[in-house]
């Protein structure tokens, strides 16, 4: 089994039901999962920041660091292996703050807000979330399963 | 500061701060010094040279031709870098898994090269002099993590009670269970190694920069430069998200929270090119909790 893992700013795609995706230490950043279990298309995206329009030439060159840019090449390349959107299952975990979240470190919020924003205007559901607070979070999406386990620092591995 | 006898014990059991760093630092600090007495001194130090070269010729400093001595490593790259690579080499060997913190040696090192380039990242940002002390206070802010690691391992109750049932923070935990945290134990660090007085204090204060009366930037560029990367989770262990955040920092450099977007995004690509001044830390990697 090969376990695929994902850093900060980056996607990965597979449809290998042999492998497991992993992206460790989420504090402010954002884990989208996406999964179709008709063809066993699972992706796993790690993005960092809400808005590509910081950085134009970023965007390009690291789209995975930009919701707007990240998440819809994640569904894109999904449906280079077959993936379909209306089968397509999306969960989320990650956007925390450090403690007294009405600060200026408040970038968790604004990941999520954003990442709402997107799937909102594109008609996609969130099926299952796990976003805020003030943890650390590992995240892993069994491809086999389609399952999506997230693990809190100091805390035993959780379905989500 | 008056310390539990044990955790004294521990600090006075470190290795002594290298010797080839401190005479580096001085030469690399006194404009009358001449390149070749400072290619003489780290010319001592075989492993540090060996690594300093590595780091040197790292996409990180982008030369454009490979540099195979440490006298033409100091003429291209010039005496700021130089003592930089020795830092970061000679360094390196002072972070072991922290246990109570949940985190392994070569993360917490990730950790400390982050606040070290994100301090500069930062400096730039709001327009103050690229201080050498930046690079110094970023990469040993957390050095009393090193020690206070086992203290936090057998104090773990009572520190996750204070966490998690009453609000404290980690800091505050810390300092209610052990009696002082890991941030004023790294100012007794540098005490002992008789760094300077600002050094000192932007360890001992990177959590709390208010409560220092002096006006200097420096532990305020560190505190800003740690919370970043703490929210970006480089490195970090359980305590990752469980501090404050203390003071106006942002009306303090008269910057907007996308300029903190910008910063975070700008330390990303400086770790990919500084893959090799964080990997000279031989050891255990990721120990899966993140």
């Amino acid at each position: 089994m090969a376990e695929l893992v994902v850093g900060i700013s980056d996607l990965k795609v597979t449809n290998n039901p042999a492998d497991s995706m992993v992206t460790y230490a989420l504090g402010s950043c954002i884990a989208v999962a996406v999964y179709d279990p008709a063809v066993k298309v699972g992706g796993l995206l790690h993005f960092m920041l809400p808005d590509s329009s910081l950085d134009a030439e970023k965007a390009r060159e690291t789209p995975g660091m930009f919701a707007d840019t990240g998440i819809p090449l994640l569904f894109k390349s999904c449906y280079k292996l077959g993936a379909d959107k209306k089968r397509m299952i999306v969960k989320v975990a990650g956007g925390a703050s450090i403690l007294d979240d009405s600060n200026f470190f408040r970038i968790g919020q604004k990941n999520i807000m954003a990442m709402r924003k997107l799937f909102w205007n594109n008609n996609v559901l969130i099926d299952a979330e796990d976003t805020g607070k003030n943890v650390n979070r590992t995240v892993r999406l069994d491809v086999g399963t389609g399952k999506v386990w997230v693990k809190r620092a100091g805390g035993p591995p959780e379905e989500l | 500061m008056k310390l539990d006898k044990r955790i004294l014990q521990s600090i006075r059991a470190l290795p002594p701060f290298p010797a080839t760093v401190r005479k580096v630092m001085a030469l690399a600090g006194d404009p009358d010094s001449s390149h070749t007495e400072l290619a003489a001194v780290i010319r001592l130090d075989q492993a540090i040279t060996a690594n300093v070269l590595r780091i040197c010729n790292s996409a990180f400093f982008g030369l454009r031709r490979p540099v195979d001595n440490v006298g033409d490593a100091i003429l291209h790259m010039g005496k700021k870098n130089v003592l930089r690579a020795v830092m970061a080499a000679g360094l390196s060997r002072y972070f072991r898994t922290a246990r109570g913190y949940d985190v392994g040696g070569r993360d917490l090192w990730e950790h400390a090269v982050a606040v070290a380039l994100m301090s500069q990242i930062c400096a730039a940002r709001i327009s103050i002099p690229d201080d050498p002390r930046l690079f110094t206070a970023g990469v040993l802010h957390d050095i009393g993590k090193m020690v206070m690691g086992e203290f936090v391992h057998e104090a773990w109750q009572r520190i996750r009670a204070l966490r998690e049932g009453q609000g404290y923070s980690f800091l505050e935990a810390e300092e209610e269970v052990l009696g002082v945290n890991h941030a004023a134990l790294g100012g007794e660090i540098a005490l002992m190694w008789k760094f300077p007085d600002e050094i000192l204090k932007a360890i001992a204060f990177h959590h709390r920069p208010d409560q220092l009366a002096s006006g200097d930037t420096v532990p305020w560029v560190v505190y800003l430069s740690n919370q970043a990367c703490h929210v970006m989770g480089i490195g970090v262990g359980t305590d990752a998200l469980a501090y404050r955040a203390v003071g106006d920092v942002a009306g303090r450099f008269g910057i907007k929270q996308r300029d903190l977007e910008d910063m975070m995004a700008r330390l990303h690509h400086s770790m990919r090119e500084a893959r090799e001044l964080v990997s000279i830390v031989p050891g255990p990697g990721r120990n899966g909790d993140a």
